[in-house]
């Protein structure tokens, strides 16, 4: 069976999940990449019902069936992490019946720092904090923070309303993540999206061109 | 970019390569768990990895090709290892079971037990954790290379 590239969003309620991924999947699907966008949530469906509508229904960016809700009905971490059995059924149903998708997006419901995705799920993990969170966020740590492949910071706009201070926030996470990326961006106008996108094409995608693209006219 | 999919061996036990030439590629037991991974050798050799179902990297893998090798280094972590005192199968008992609550994976290694943290404040956590083996075991706090116990593959936090 193909495997096909995953990756895991996680982040505490409200950091912007869902928007990244409104955000993200019209420049990836601008290159040509065919993605699918699973989106976990404790009880409700509203975010894949969101994403949906934006994506699929409005801008016709992938098939409305590509986007998945899945009410995981405990903790999020455990349906990415300790038991990821609900998502990996419905990959391997994917990877079974869709092999011609690039990427395979897993969105994690609100939780806490220490979030992690497994790797027998998610490939390649983004964690994404905002700004009016607390500037303290990047400094304080935790699993997901410290471990992730790439850290993002949102809603930088909103800094100086809150009184965050972007520059400790860039040396706090320098200092925590080491040699690994972080990037700040902001949703509402697409700043640092690109870079988002950049990373993913390049540490998980290895700059393969899009299937679509790659496959001979018969 | 140099694409691997699979590992050539391992330096522990094998002696048909050259192993003065090796490009080294240093990553963490994190990243060791990974599938598909993209980092840099040593020498800034670009590598794109993205390993055939089953596939694993350990520390002391061989990958590369026919020009370029390149030997896994895992980097070493913080661990606090726990030595029994005394041999009791109670604390021994309890001591596991207050462990495996914390969701750590484990190393058993000359008689102690090991497990990752991630900052030293960690071992006052477990020093009030332990509290009612504490004088039946030794913990300290040392800096090596994590190699979890193949049964222990469980998820951390």
């Amino acid at each position: 069976m193909t495997h096909i590239p995953r990756i895991g969003i996680g982040g505490p309620v409200g950091s912007g999940k869902s928007m990244l991924i409104e955000c993200l999947v019209p420049i990836l699907a601008k290159v040509g990449y065919s993605m699918s966008i699973i989106s976990n949530d404790v009880i409700s469906k509203e975010d894949a019902d969101r994403i949906r509508n934006n994506l699929a229904t409005k801008k016709g960016l992938l098939p409305e069936n590509m986007v998945i809700g899945l009410a995981t009905g405990g903790c999020p971490h455990t349906a990415v992490r300790e038991d990821p059995s609900m998502n990996l059924a419905i990959i391997e149903e994917m990877e079974d019946t869709h092999p011609e998708l690039d990427l395979i997006i897993i969105e994690s419901g609100g939780d806490n720092v220490t979030t992690t995705f497994s790797p027998i799920l998610a490939d390649y993990f983004i964690y994404i904090i905002d700004v009016a969170g607390g500037d303290k966020y990047p400094r304080k740590g935790g699993l997901g923070i410290t471990n992730c492949d790439l850290l993002i910071i949102n809603k930088i706009d909103l800094a100086e309303l809150v009184g965050a201070d972007l520059e400790m926030m860039k040396a706090d996470a320098e200092k925590i993540r080491k040699e690994k990326p972080f990037e700040f961006i902001n949703c509402k106008t697409d700043q640092g999206i690109k870079k988002i996108a950049e990373h993913i094409i390049h540490d998980l995608l290895l700059d393969s061109q899009p299937k679509s693209k790659s496959l001979k006219k018969v | 970019m140099i694409k691997i999919n699979s590992v050539l061996g391992s330096i522990f036990e094998s002696t048909k390569f050259d192993r003065t030439n090796f490009e080294k590629l240093v990553i963490s037991r994190i990243d060791l768990e990974k599938r598909i991974l993209r980092k840099k050798t040593d020498l800034g050799t670009d590598i794109g990895i993205n390993l055939d179902s089953g596939i694993k990297l350990q520390h002391g893998d061989i990958i590369g090709n026919n020009e370029t090798k390149i030997v896994v280094e895992q980097i070493p972590e913080k661990v606090i290892s726990v030595k029994l005192k005394e041999n009791n199968q109670n604390i021994a008992i309890l001591l596991g079971h207050i462990i495996g609550n914390r969701h750590r994976p484990i190393a058993i290694k000359d008689k102690m037990i090991l497990f990752p943290i991630q900052e030293n404040s960690e071992l006052e956590i477990f020093q009030r954790l332990f509290i009612e083996i504490i004088d039946h075991i030794e913990l300290k706090i040392e800096e090596q290379i994590f190699l979890p116990h193949t049964s222990a593959d469980v998820h951390e936090h």
